[in-house]
């Protein structure tokens, strides 16, 4: 009797190590697994400065979302972001790429619209501000100093 | 054998006028920016003397293309829901004039720059026509024009030059200004803004 209660402590033991593990590492991966959260949206960029798959979305400099994948559409790059329910952008919103900092990270910055039509799940946010080309600027400023 | 030619006759005519009929967002550009540069290369119309002429004839032109309502509604965003009538009419002018003012000075230092026109996307009532300007000196800018259908016509409702959205620059500094203060003394930058020209 005595025999069989450590095996069960044992046993018990090995499962809750392995449901651990296995949170841990959803977790960290940022996988779903239990249902779909939020909405997606998607919007075309002409340059979007190298921006990853799990960038954040903001509004306000708050994360509202992420950017679920990036991908190559006519040349130009389809984005589609994964925003929080409770987040409605309007049909107006302008989505922009930006640097965190001037070497930074890129991200997805949403300056809201004011229109009263919210834009409905798999809708395309119409206006874009594509990634700012530094390098080109500085080239554009010093060859027009000239 | 003669169906044969008859198809491919039609695939070259079909073919050759796509490429080379352009859509009539990029016409209506290219008529506004013409006959701007149309009064900036006029000989009559040169000198300091003429400048007051100059600009109302600029801004006669850009009136006509650009859609100041939706322009100032767009750059308001969440706080032009708020504003009344009489404000919204106070305020259309007066952010006319801003952009007017920021851009006027632009055009006027004009020195045989020319336009290149790389195509357009239509979508439905939306549009964005590609621009290049190149400079004298060899450098280029490139402008996107964003229109609207509106009845037979398409307006301008924002101009990202260089990547950077007119509307957006405005919306996020007018809502930083209105969010710190209030609106009343956004509309008094402006006109202090405007007045200083």
């Amino acid at each position: 009797m005595k025999r069989f209660d450590l095996e069960l402590a044992v046993g018990i033991f090995i499962i809750a190590g392995g449901i651990a593990l296995s949170y841990l590492s959803i977790r960290l991966g940022n996988l779903e697994v239990v249902g779909k959260k939020g909405y997606d949206l998607y919007a075309i960029f002409s340059n979007t400065g190298g921006l990853k798959d799990g960038s954040s979305i903001e509004i306000a400099g708050v994360g509202v979302g992420k950017v679920k994948s990036v991908s190559l559409d006519k040349y130009q790059a389809r984005v589609v972001m994964n925003l929080k329910d409770e987040v409605k952008i309007q049909e107006d919103a302008i989505a922009s790429v930006k640097t965190r900092g001037l070497i930074g990270e890129k991200y997805i910055e949403i300056t809201p619209g004011g229109s009263d039509k919210m834009l409905a799940p798999g809708e395309r946010i119409r206006e874009t501000q594509p990634a700012v080309d530094i390098e080109g600027l500085i080239s554009k400023f010093v060859f027009g100093k000239i | 054998m003669k169906h044969r030619v008859l198809v491919m006759c039609l695939v070259l005519v079909t073919g050759g006028t796509t490429l080379v009929w352009a859509g009539e967002p990029t016409e209506k550009i290219r008529a506004t920016t013409d006959k701007i540069l149309g009064v900036v290369r006029d000989p009559a119309l040169k000198g300091a003397a003429k400048e007051k002429e100059r600009r109302a004839l600029i801004r006669k032109a850009v009136d006509e293309r650009f859609d100041w309502n939706e322009m100032a509604r767009r750059s308001l965003a969440r706080h032009w829901e708020g504003r009344t009538e009489e404000e919204k009419k106070e305020f259309v002018p007066l952010y006319a004039d801003l952009v007017d003012r920021a851009y006027m000075s632009k055009v006027e230092g004009y020195s045989g720059e020319k336009v290149k026109y790389e195509g357009e996307t239509v979508d439905g009532d939306y549009a964005t026509v590609n621009v290049r300007i190149m400079t004298q000196k060899g450098q280029e800018i490139s402008v996107e024009y964003r229109l609207r259908k509106k009845g037979n016509d398409w307006l301008i409702y924002d101009v990202s030059i260089e990547g950077v959205s007119l509307v957006n620059n405005y919306r996020t500094q007018f809502n930083s200004v209105i969010s710190q203060s209030s609106y009343a003394s956004l509309v008094k930058q402006l006109k202090t803004k405007v007045a200083s020209n």
